[in-house]
């Protein structure tokens, strides 16, 4: 769920803009370093990107029977490390205002900083901690794309829950209205997201060992293992 | 491509500097969400409105399709304002002012919307990108979002047909035949990027390739004019709105 144009007060919008920028200039700072260091690598960047992009288009089936979008920014995450992702997602939801009218401009940056800065943080940061901890590669991918999922649609319900209060009951009403809401829908939504995302690690690591020993995320021994399949 | 750049491509304005049609789109949005939702917000969507389906040419059932996204979000979002929760009447309970509060912001959301379509209808991302490193966005940052963007629609065909060819082949008739199928597209989107990102590599190596995408961008001069009458639109605008505000 992106944060339809128009939807935040002027105040909310500038306050979220200047929150995820640090995030991103970082990423900005990043990403300009890779590729000065490695021209070549902007085509892989660029690919990333677009691989994100397509992601956040796919079609998953929900639990609750309907279907929805994963946000790919746990995969995206583990594979591209978060500062890229910062990046790369900034530009993604560019493209969703832009081509697709989903989000917006005055929008972006509360848009940017639950998808590209807290859900690839809190998702890589997970996946991190359980590798660290001994704990099998696809069982970290699971909670790390969960985790991902869930603290981006977290944030999205603080973002809303600040910008409308309740009148009752204030922020925590609001917060129990808007997570109750996002937390029927959006955990079942989370679990789908962590076991595609399972699926789609496992079929990577069939294919694709080469690229993601180069990224990181299989030691660079993995990658010479068996014959690589396109 | 995606039919909002596709109208874009052919737009009556296609050929106008981006920088106008930034100032008339954002400018339109930002008066959405700075003025009151009444009478300002609705003066912004007639006026948008006005601009997107006569000088601009757009399409009305185009603009319909494009637009009716963000207002079901609106729609969809708006809904949690009419209840409020922990009142003295019980748990939860319709909020008194939660119908005018959800009014107002369908009032401030669609007329923002509106502005953001008018630069999206009549811009294509192709003529924008490489215009952003004299804005100031690091020349490497503009071609990663450059190749994001050519690569990404080949990509979406490639998703589109792989899944025509999972549903003929029955692979999206039960549950768990639609998880591996919808498993499979992403590891093939994630294998297809990445090899046409090696081809790319190697066809631009054998043209020289210095780490710096070189592209085209049709030339275009800013009309002050153009710039005249947006700056005029907008100011009509917010007079309007401050008097009618008075007055109401």
């Amino acid at each position: 769920m992106h944060i339809a144009e128009g939807f935040l007060p002027r105040e909310h919008a500038v306050a979220w803009t200047l929150a995820a920028a640090p995030f991103v200039v970082h990423g900005v700072r990043a990403l300009t370093r890779e590729v000065r260091a490695n021209p070549e690598s902007t085509l892989l960047l660029g690919a990333s990107g677009a691989f994100t992009f397509v992601l956040s288009a796919l079609k998953i089936p929900s639990v609750t029977g309907s279907c929805s979008h994963p946000t790919g920014t746990g995969l995206g995450a583990i594979l591209f490390r978060p500062p890229i992702m910062a990046v790369l997602g900034t530009i993604t939801l560019l493209f969703q205002a832009l081509l697709l009218a989903h989000g917006g401009l005055t929008t972006l940056g509360a848009n940017v900083f639950s998808m590209a800065v807290v859900g690839p943080w809190a998702g890589y940061g997970t996946y991190r901690l359980l590798r660290r901890s001994g704990v099998p590669l696809m069982v970290a991918v699971f909670f790390g794309a969960f985790v991902a999922d869930l603290s981006t649609y977290c944030v999205t319900s603080v973002q809303l829950a600040l910008a409308f209060p309740d009148p009752a009951s204030g922020l925590t009403g609001a917060l129990v209205k808007f997570g109750g809401i996002f937390a029927v829908t959006q955990v079942p939504l989370a679990v789908s997201e962590g076991l595609l995302t399972v699926l789609v690690m496992r079929l990577l690591r069939q294919s694709s060992k080469g690229e993601l020993a180069r990224l990181g995320v299989l030691p660079a021994a993995d990658a010479t293992k068996g014959a690589v399949v396109r | 491509m995606l039919p909002i750049d596709v109208a874009a491509h052919g737009s009556r304005w296609r050929r106008r500097h981006p920088a106008e049609k930034a100032a008339l789109g954002f400018g339109l949005t930002v008066c959405a969400v700075s003025l009151p939702p009444w009478p300002g917000a609705v003066l912004v969507t007639v006026a948008a409105l006005a601009v997107l389906l006569g000088p601009a040419g757009v399409a009305p059932r185009q603009l319909w399709r494009a637009w009716r996204l963000p207002l079901g979000f609106c729609v969809t979002g708006a809904v949690p304002l009419l209840f409020q929760v922990g009142g003295p009447d019980g748990w939860p309970a319709l909020a008194p002012e939660g119908p005018a509060h959800a009014g107002r912001l369908l009032l401030r959301t669609s007329a923002a919307s509106l502005g953001l379509l008018l630069f999206a209808f009549t811009t294509p991302v192709s003529d924008v990108l490489p215009r952003l490193v004299r804005a100031g966005v690091p020349a490497p940052v503009v071609d990663v979002a450059l190749v994001m963007y050519r690569i990404g629609f080949l990509l979406l065909d490639a998703v589109a047909r792989i899944r025509q060819a999972q549903a003929a082949r029955l692979g999206l008739t039960s549950r768990a035949a639609a998880w591996r199928s919808v498993a499979g597209l992403g590891a093939t989107a994630f294998v297809r990027a990445f090899d046409r990102a090696a081809r790319l590599q190697t066809g631009l190596a054998g043209r020289g390739y210095d780490g710096t995408l070189r592209v085209l961008v049709p030339d275009a001069r800013v009309d002050r004019r153009f710039l005249a009458a947006t700056a005029a639109l907008l100011a009509a605008v917010v007079a309007l709105t401050l008097v009618l505000e008075r007055s109401l």
